[in-house]
């Protein structure tokens, strides 16, 4: 795509987005337009700025400088779409002149499609986490996703989400976790926590909460407040689900009307359901317990639920939260700035919930816009986001980011299959990072081999099948330096220094071992695709 | 010439950690990291796991039930040692009885494949944030030598779609995780010895002579220098890592360990040349080159489907088909590291998720059966030619002595000089011993 039109498509999308869509906070659940939505999320990111500043201040720490337009650009498609600009892209938008271009790229991105699936990835890895550690779960899950995709391209509020899928429908055609017959929906999220109650308790506190329960289960918390008794009358909201089959396999899930306690296991003790917060439920006639909880959890007064969302959306641009754990936002585990994520939480909740909202206003923070590099020497992440973080790419990064790269093509496969067919299924099982923390990503040896040796980067660095190496190797306007400028601006996002350039123009100019320039060509691309800047969002 | 490879190895990702400057690093890997410096240098010990996928019937091999209906059809048959019969279809791992204790009382609590493969292989029960690491990744971080060349543990042909956590190495990271060979699918996939165990993508494409792969090493050196030196965090290092030891195993000696045909073919028909006896004699090779551990996964016998033991219909065509596999890579395994002097150092495990149900369902069939059931420790570290606990004469309930997971695991520790109430750091900030602290070894299984 090139210079103009690019920048006039994103600019005539901001502009039709006006009429189309209903203005601010009457219309539940619909995103604010863009006009408006990007006017208050500038207005959060300074006042963002402002507490950073502050903080940074006080703790007389100073922040690096701003990250170049290259470092910008790759950071924020990485966190938008999922993969890297294409070389031409790149090219289009570090020759741009205009002073807004950041917002303006940030724009085009959200409205692209590949931003539907990537925001379908965020808000699924952060709903239904079971599915990228548990075989069962990922089997399961499509339902789940395909509803997902649906909320997402709706533009639904985060507690709409939220409340669809804590009060989804059980039983009937979705019911059974094996269905073929099944319709897009949350009901996964029953499957994934095997609907056993005190799972779906866990879960719910986990992810929406972000509070851990789990070891009240069984025993009194040794740190946190809450007690065993306390964690069972939490779950005691689901007492109606009801899980058909064996131990071996899991049946359809099902609810009993009008439940509302449960039996503490190996006790006599039945509690009743009762909030976390040691409230009453506002039960009214023939209510059901999800429904209430539903209500409780999503509220707008709830201490913890946009709380809990807006630090993981953080974590996610990040690579930390404000609060670390993400799930773990207990009253002894303060946030390093609790004004900030108090006031964007409120704003989150002000603008209805909106991902888009709390999207423009990070991307738009000094702290976002920071570079990664630093001088000392810790290996430790930068104190209170005066760097960014550097991240390790997720495996769906990395493999979208290695086709985008070297115009790899596959045959077929998909991630998702149980069989890990396919050469993108094999690779993000290999690549498989299992909720670690993307700051602290690491390498297996198996790993480098593939990169190293495997077919992809085999395919992508010989003249014959890489797409990208043989059109720059091959390009008759192009000399040496052109070819190598080519190769970064595909892989790295970025020109070469003055000092690669020349020392990588010798090799290829000199053919390398074996004198052949494409062949040295071909080193250089190989070089650059198994080094650590490939392989991270910095 | 000499390679260049990247310098910034473990010894940096040491250095730094012992100054202090690592101090906040969630996941714990470094401080684990540094633990091992101070580690015994000396190999010890070799641990072998031969992983059972689906469950393995107990009646139909290591507790028989002569004189009752739950016996089903198979003959008992005597073994070396007066006293113990093993199923009629192991019949050359009865003889070794007196380097094996079976441990008929195994009592656990988990029926679903997932949930139990990851409590058997961890020790530890499938709930919560923390990330157990698997049995593999733990004893390959007490055993392995700094300077080996390759991993401390190595898995071959496992089938993992049953819970993948459970063959990972969660929290301790990727160090420890396994290195995979002839990984399985679901249905069918070669057999027969076609499976590949060979360490994929571990040669450069044919094209790639030694010289252009160092220069290619080079340029990624001198291109990463910058961006390492203004990226100090520990996903960066661990990439470096990662690669300086891939690097080291593509040019090591002791990857020939792979390259099964370098064996007298009587040696591999002893074996069996299935994916099974192939992974025996890996093993075996392995072992000699000092890997500390090796699982090896029956999971399948020739077109079968990947979790074989998982018998609810025609469990004695199954068993006795699995059986004709285990039974001569298992005892020509004992008999080969017998021959070499390394049975006395290396410990055997045999184990599934779970065991199967006494009583034949009407598919002639058994279910699962966690109640009741028997694993086996076999070889160095143990006293052979024993049997512990007892099922009675139907096999419904353990009568004496059972045996938890975190009993059995503690003393597979004991047995290979291991510390089981030693602590890792989880990733939730809180110290983990590598077995629950609840376990009580067998102690009369204990050398």
């Amino acid at each position: 795509m090139n210079d103009r039109r690019f920048l006039t498509g994103a600019v005539l999308l901001v502009l039709a987005s006006v009429p189309a869509l209903a203005p601010a906070a009457d219309v539940a659940g619909k995103g604010l337009d863009a006009v408006a939505s990007s006017r208050d999320a500038k207005a959060l990111a300074q006042t963002i700025d402002r507490r950073l500043a502050a903080k940074w201040a006080e703790a007389k720490i100073v922040p690096v400088g701003p990250a170049d337009d290259a470092e910008y650009l790759r950071r924020v498609c990485l966190d938008l779409v999922g993969k890297l600009p294409s070389a031409s892209e790149a090219r289009d938008f570090l020759d741009d002149r205009s002073p807004d271009k950041r917002a303006k790229l940030v724009e085009r991105l959200l409205a692209s499609p590949a931003y539907m699936a990537r925001a379908t990835e965020i808000w699924r890895q952060l709903l239904l986490p079971e599915a990228d550690t548990d075989g069962q779960a990922r089997f399961t899950s499509g339902p789940f996703e395909a509803w997902l995709r649906k909320k997402v391209a709706e533009e639904a509020g985060y507690d709409a989400i939220v409340r669809e899928i804590l009060t989804a429908k059980l039983g009937g055609r979705n019911a059974n976790p094996y269905s073929t017959r099944a319709e897009p929906s949350p009901v996964p999220f029953y499957f994934a926590k095997d609907g056993k109650p005190e799972n779906l308790a866990a879960g719910t506190a986990r992810v929406f909460l972000g509070i851990r329960l789990e070891c009240a289960q069984c025993h009194n918390h040794p740190f946190a407040k809450w007690k065993r008794e306390e964690f069972w009358s939490f779950a005691a909201f689901f007492a109606g689900v009801q899980r058909q089959g064996t131990d071996d396999a899991l049946g359809s899930i099902r609810e009993v009307a009008g439940r509302r306690e449960l039996a503490i296991p190996g006790t006599e003790r039945i509690v009743k359901a009762v909030h976390l917060d040691g409230s009453e439920p506002a039960w009214k006639t023939r209510s059901e317990g999800r429904q209430v909880l539903s209500d409780w959890i999503t509220s707008d007064k709830n201490p913890y639920f946009a709380k809990a969302a807006v630090n993981r959306v953080w974590s996610r641009f990040f690579g930390i939260g404000l609060v670390e754990p993400v799930d773990d936002m207990g009253e002894d585990n303060e946030p390093i700035i609790p004004e900030l994520l108090d006031e964007m939480s409120r704003q989150f909740i002000t603008h209805n919930y909106d991902l888009k909202y709390l999207i423009r206003a990070i991307t738009a923070t000094r702290a976002y816009g920071l570079t990664s590099t630093v001088k000392q020497k810790e290996s430790s992440a930068p104190p209170m986001f005066s760097a960014m973080p550097v991240r390790g790419l997720s495996p769906g990064q990395l493999f979208d980011s290695l086709v985008q790269a070297t115009g790899f093509r596959e045959g077929g496969g998909n991630g998702y299959s149980m069989d890990l067919a396919g050469a993108k299924g094999r690779f993000l099982e290999l690549f498989a990072n299992r909720n670690e923390r993307p700051t602290e990503a690491q390498t297996s040896i198996l790993q480098a081999l593939t990169l190293m040796n495997g077919q992809i980067v085999s395919g992508a660095t010989s003249l014959e099948a890489g797409d990208t190496l043989s059109a720059v190797a091959e390009a008759p306007y192009l000399d040496t330096s052109g070819r190598i400028e080519e190769l970064f601006l595909a892989a790295l996002t970025r020109r070469p220094r003055p000092e690669e350039l020349s020392y990588l123009s010798a090799y290829v100019d000199r053919g390398g071992p074996t004198g052949d320039k494409s062949k040295a060509l071909a080193d250089v691309f190989w070089a650059i695709l198994n080094g650590p800047e490939f392989k991270h969002n910095h | 010439m000499t390679p260049k490879t990247p310098h910034l190895s473990r010894r940096q990702l040491l250095r730094l950690a012992s100054a202090g400057l690592l101090g906040s690093s969630a996941s714990g890997w470094i401080e684990n990291l540094a633990a091992r410096a101070a580690a015994d240098p000396k190999r010890r010990r070799s641990c072998i796991l031969l992983w059972m996928t689906g469950g393995p019937s107990q009646i139909d091999t290591f507790d028989p039930k002569p004189g009752h209906a739950n016996n089903g059809p198979f003959k008992p048959i005597a073994t070396s040692v007066p006293g113990i019969s093993f199923g009629e279809h192991l019949p050359k791992l009865a003889q070794q009885m007196k380097d094996m204790a079976v441990i008929r009382s195994m009592s656990t609590k988990e029926g679903d494949h997932g949930r139990a493969t990851f409590n058997l292989r961890t020790g530890y029960q499938p709930t919560g944030p923390i990330r157990y690491p698997a049995l593999g990744s733990l004893v390959s971080k007490e055993l392995e030598n700094d300077q080996a060349e390759l991993p401390g543990f190595i898995s071959i042909s496992p089938y993992r779609a049953f819970n993948p956590a459970a063959f990972s190495s969660g929290f301790l990271g990727p160090q420890y995780a396994p290195l995979i060979v002839g990984e399985r699918a679901v249905i069918g996939g070669p057999d027969g010895g076609k499976l590949s165990l060979k360490v994929e993508d571990v040669n450069p494409p044919s094209e790639i002579n030694r010289e252009r792969a160092d220069a290619r090493l080079d340029l990624m050196e001198v291109m990463s220098k910058d961006f390492l030196a203004g990226h100090p965090g520990v996903s960066p290092l661990s990439h470096q890592d990662a690669y300086v030891r891939a690097v080291k195993l593509m040019r090591s000696k002791a990857v020939k360990a792979f390259e099964l045909d370098d064996e007298p073919a009587a040696v591999r028909d002893a074996y069996g040349r299935n994916a099974f006896g192939n992974g025996c004699l890996l093993a075996r090779r392995l072992v000699e080159r000092g890997v500390p551990f090796v699982e090896v996964t029956l999971s399948a016998t020739d077109g079968s489907m990947a979790f074989g033991w998982d018998t609810h219909q025609k469990n004695f065509d199954a068993v006795a088909k699995l059986c004709g596999t285990l039974d001569p890579a298992w005892s020509s395994l004992m008999n080969d590291l017998r021959t070499r002097g390394l049975l006395d150092s290396t410990l055997i495990v045999w184990m599934g998720e779970f065991g199967r149900t006494p009583k034949i369902n009407k598919d002639a069939g058994r279910d699962h059966f966690p109640n009741a059931w028997s694993t086996v420790l076999a070889g160095g570290g143990i006293k052979g030619g024993q049997v512990i606990g007892d099922t009675g004469a139907d096999g419904m309930t353990v009568k004496d002595r059972p045996v938890s997971v975190p009993d059995l695991l503690s003393t597979v520790c004991k047995a290979i000089g291991i510390d089981p109430a030693k602590q890792n750091m989880s990733d939730v900030g809180r110290p983990i011993r590598i077995v629950d602290p609840k376990a009580t070894p067998i102690k009369e299984v204990l050398a």
